[in-house]
């Protein structure tokens, strides 16, 4: 899963060199902390959120099978685009 | 005209060697991305004009994770923003999974015909609720030649909606 939102974060920020996932496991979810360039936030994010917004729920289809739950932050990010989940 | 009537009956495998260098670099991106989710599913050409790929997505998990519309618009957006910022040339990638494109297209047929006979018989505009591009412009063809109405959008993604008006 980490390499998962890792691949798709580099496939669109500038400095694919400087994403960082950290994962933290949790009792009932796993938060995945994604790191980008100061300047890469906004293309991590997207207008409206929309991008962070699209990886998340690709997150969860994949974390659906073995019935784990999934959240993805965008450390940064405005919080209404954190909470989107 | 879109020619999807065609598109959705084809149903053979079109080989990625047959495809145009542009065409085998986006699907490379999607079947990375397929194999990356760890999900029971690869990607499978359909149909490929000068412009667009229809891809579907084939797998014991293609169907239950991205059978919906959210899940699969979400992979769809994600391919193509790769795809503008990794491919040369104009290709964008159109992903269906357990047949949900082709249930919705006929779905959104049926309302904007519905739509476009209520607009005749009123005389009045019918605003569409927003819908994203790909959908957008499937209103748009299948109204595209009633000579007694127009569609235009208004507004901005991803609130962009279609307005059915009379001529």
């Amino acid at each position: 899963m980490k390499a998962f939102i890792e691949h798709l974060v580099q496939a669109v920020v500038d400095s694919p060199e400087e994403v960082r996932v950290e994962e933290e496991p949790g009792e009932v979810a796993t938060k995945y902390r994604v790191h980008v360039a100061p300047s890469d936030l906004g293309k991590a994010i997207g207008k409206q959120g929309r991008i962070a917004n699209a990886m998340r729920v690709l997150a969860k289809a994949s974390a659906m099978k073995e019935k784990r739950k999934v959240y993805l932050e965008v450390v940064g990010a405005p919080a209404e685009v954190n909470q989107e989940m | 005209m879109s020619g999807s009537e065609e598109r959705q009956q084809a149903s053979a495998e079109i080989a990625p060697e047959s495809l145009s260098e542009s065409a085998r670099s986006a699907l490379a991106i999607v079947e990375e991305i397929c194999s990356l989710s760890r999900l029971q599913m690869r990607p499978v050409v359909r149909d490929s004009d000068a412009t667009y790929l229809n891809i579907e997505l084939v797998g014991e998990d293609a169907g239950v994770a991205f059978g919906r519309g959210v899940n699969l618009d979400a992979l769809q957006y994600l391919s193509n923003l790769i795809v503008m910022r990794q491919v040369h040339g104009e290709v964008r990638v159109v992903l269906d999974a357990g047949n949900y494109r082709a249930n919705r297209e006929a779905a959104l047929r049926k309302l904007a015909l519905d739509c476009a006979a209520q607009v005749k018989e009123r005389q009045e505009e019918c605003e569409i609720d927003p819908l994203p591009p790909h959908e957008r412009r499937i209103i748009h063809n299948t109204l595209l030649d009633d000579p007694e109405i127009r569609t235009y959008s208004e507004g901005e993604e991803p609130n962009r909606r279609i307005i059915i008006a009379p001529r």
